[in-house]
């Protein structure tokens, strides 16, 4: 008894500090590199700058919500670019006939059906998800330069700008960015729908055995997917005052680099929402000091290899020491 | 029987040697045709286009203005996109010449990577004329524009905005293309040519943001915090510039700013008209596209052409904005 006593009270101490590395190094990362800004230049730390941030990531950061649940059920969707730009041109052409509220409800719509193809043909047909995103990456671009033959629509009226205006002080984008996350953050961890997911991430089969209709909720994670970036598209475009067949190319990479480094694990089953919002906030704020810098986008580009490496070391070490 | 068959075979060897008799006559005359000019005769000449995109709305532009004027002047296009992919570009020249065309309009991908399409072309004695980009070798005529002296346009104007010339007082932002590109450089080159001289000026050298809007708005919004005393956007295309206009409505300081950019993009030349936008450089995708066809079809009839045909450039401002705007085109078109 006393044995056991005085072992469990030795081992608690360094397990919790191991948990805690690992379930906030990322957190410890940022402020890293928030003591490092703010020490380098003396614009980093105004609220302007934070303001600035949070607009930044929003495009990104929407984008990567829907990534990080189709990862948890170990999928991956390299289609949200694509996605993104179609949603755009949808809205941006629907605008003047039909009004802003059926245009977002219709670029919506129009995301989240090509998410279900996405889900449909990877799950019934048993495509790998890579391949079936690539071809929708493709697909999804060529149907977005088809709308307008590559033309971007521009003049976009003033109703639909809202999304790259400021309410009270905060960009609106920011805004539904954190609103998002925060119902994402609900859902995957206080709904049974949620505890499916990750149950299906970490072991399809046994979650099958248990009775979860397993490529029903595959695909509905690659809808929410479709959706959000459809919703990002139509953010970019407002912000940007302008619909582009080439908006969003290269934005999987992003997203999916911001998950990762949010602790999410592309083998699935494990993450969440809250480190990708840290993740895609700890990548602009990179930029961001670079850019406050002046320091070329070589020195950028090396960096964020490095950091994204580094972050991913950290994480495996802290979680070997654990064990 | 006998008989009917041998009537038939008789038939069929007159039918056959009609026909070869005719197919040699028609084989005779078109050569005989092509020996006198080539105009006017029954021989449509065929121009093959290999055009780098159609992922940007100049080039679009551009292959639209090339079709037509190759119909305007008679003469069949075949356009293929070579996906920004060099060796999708190598291997559509080369089906093109295997499908006869007659000179071909080549915007390079690469400029040294291009030359085993070069190669086929030579070999294929078809003559080639490079338009927007040049090729390394030297190809029958290239039809372009100078940016440099696009950039020193963009860089009086900037000077005049500032004060004129050995007044001039302020500071420049200028948002740069893509890392390491001709176009880049030479837009760059050029502005700094003109500024440089004006000690009263000072140029913040911003990130590259690719020529894409959504990626300048975001190194602006950067550039703005650090240099919040900033007096004029100088940016190597308007969709750039008009990312920085988008942050500074959002700053409410669009009066304060002065914004000068490249391209003659209509969206820019609208916000010059509503008063936001201070000026920017033509760079006319329909006037260069519809020289090329021109510049092709004279090679092609044989006649001489020079290695070089500018495309010209020129100012929008204030002053010509009204007068170049067009709703449907995508690029204020040169008068």
């Amino acid at each position: 008894m006393e044995y056991v006593k005085t072992e469990a009270t030795q081992a608690k101490p360094s397990f919790q500090l191991g948990a805690f590395l690992r379930k906030y190094n990322l957190l410890l990362l940022v402020l890293v590199f928030i003591v490092i800004g703010s020490l380098l230049s003396p614009k980093f730390l105004s609220v302007q700058n934070f303001l600035n941030l949070l607009q930044q990531s929003a495009v990104t950061g929407i984008v990567a919500i829907g990534i990080t649940f189709v990862i948890i059920v170990a999928g991956i969707d390299l289609s949200v670019g694509s996605v993104l730009a179609f949603a755009g041109m949808v809205m941006a052409l629907l605008l003047p006939h039909t009004g802003p509220f059926v245009a977002f409800l219709a670029a919506i719509a129009s995301g989240a059906v090509l998410g279900w193809i996405n889900g449909f043909v990877s799950t019934r047909l048993t495509i790998p998800p890579f391949i079936t995103t690539l071809a929708m990456m493709v697909a999804a671009r060529g149907l977005a330069l088809l709308l307008t033959d590559g033309k971007p629509v521009f003049n976009l009226p003033e109703s639909v700008r809202f999304f790259g205006k400021n309410l009270f002080g905060i960009p609106v984008s920011g805004l539904i960015w954190i609103a998002l996350t925060l119902i994402a953050i609900f859902v995957l961890r206080y709904t049974t729908f949620g505890r499916k997911l990750y149950a299906i991430g970490g072991n399809p089969q046994s979650a099958h055995l248990t009775g979860i209709e397993v490529n029903r909720y595959i695909t509905f994670t690659y809808v929410i997917s479709g959706a959000l970036s459809a919703l990002a598209g139509i953010v970019l475009a407002s912000w940007l005052t302008v619909g582009q067949p080439t908006a969003g190319s290269g934005i999987e990479l992003d997203a999916i680099a911001a998950v990762v480094l949010g602790g999410t694990s592309l083998m699935g089953g494990v993450g969440g929402v809250g480190g990708t919002f840290v993740g895609v906030l700890l990548m602009s704020m990179i930029t961001n000091i670079f850019n406050l810098l002046g320091l070329s986008s070589y020195f950028q580009s090396i960096f964020m290899g490095i950091i994204i490496v580094l972050a991913l070391v950290l994480n495996k070490f802290v979680i070997q020491k654990k064990q | 029987m006998l008989k009917t068959l041998k009537k038939g075979k008789f038939v069929l060897l007159t039918t056959l040697a009609a026909s070869l008799v005719f197919a040699g006559c028609s084989g005779g005359e078109q050569p005989a045709a092509d020996a006198g000019g080539g105009d006017d005769s029954s021989k449509k000449l065929v121009i093959g286009f290999s055009n780098v995109t159609s992922e940007s709305p100049f080039y679009t532009a551009l292959t639209d203005a090339a079709k037509a004027e190759a119909e305007k002047q008679g003469a069949d296009i075949i356009v293929m996109d070579a996906q920004n992919n060099i060796e999708k570009q190598n291997a559509d020249v080369q089906d093109m010449i295997t499908k006869g065309i007659d000179v071909l309009i080549l915007n390079p991908t690469n400029p040294t990577a291009v030359t085993p399409a070069l190669e086929a072309a030579k070999q294929a004695n078809i003559p080639v004329i490079t338009v927007d980009r040049p090729t390394e070798a030297k190809v029958t005529s290239f039809v372009g524009r100078d940016n440099k002296a696009m950039g020193e346009i963009a860089g009086k104007q900037a000077v005049s905005l500032l004060g004129g010339e050995g007044k001039a007082k302020g500071k420049i932002i200028e948002i740069q293309g893509d890392a390491g590109g001709k176009v880049m450089m030479d837009r760059h080159d050029g502005f700094h040519a003109v500024v440089d001289k004006e000690p009263g000026i000072t140029v913040v050298e911003g990130p590259y943001s690719d020529y894409v809007r959504a990626k300048a708005v975001k190194a602006f919004q950067d550039l703005l915090q650090a240099h919040p005393d900033v007096n004029l956007v100088y940016a190597h295309n308007d969709d750039m510039a008009l990312g920085a206009l988008q942050v500074l409505e959002q700053n409410n300081m669009v009066d304060k700013v002065k914004i000068v950019g490249i391209d003659g993009l209509s969206e820019a030349v609208k916000a010059i008209i509503d008063g936001k936008y201070s000026a920017t450089v033509f760079n006319d995708p329909v006037k260069m596209g519809s020289l090329a066809v021109d510049t092709a079809l004279k090679a092609a009839k044989g006649e001489q052409v020079s290695e070089y045909v500018d495309a010209g450039t020129g100012l929008i401002d204030s002053t010509n904005a009204k007068d170049v705007y067009s709703e449907t085109a995508v690029f204020a078109e040169m008068k």
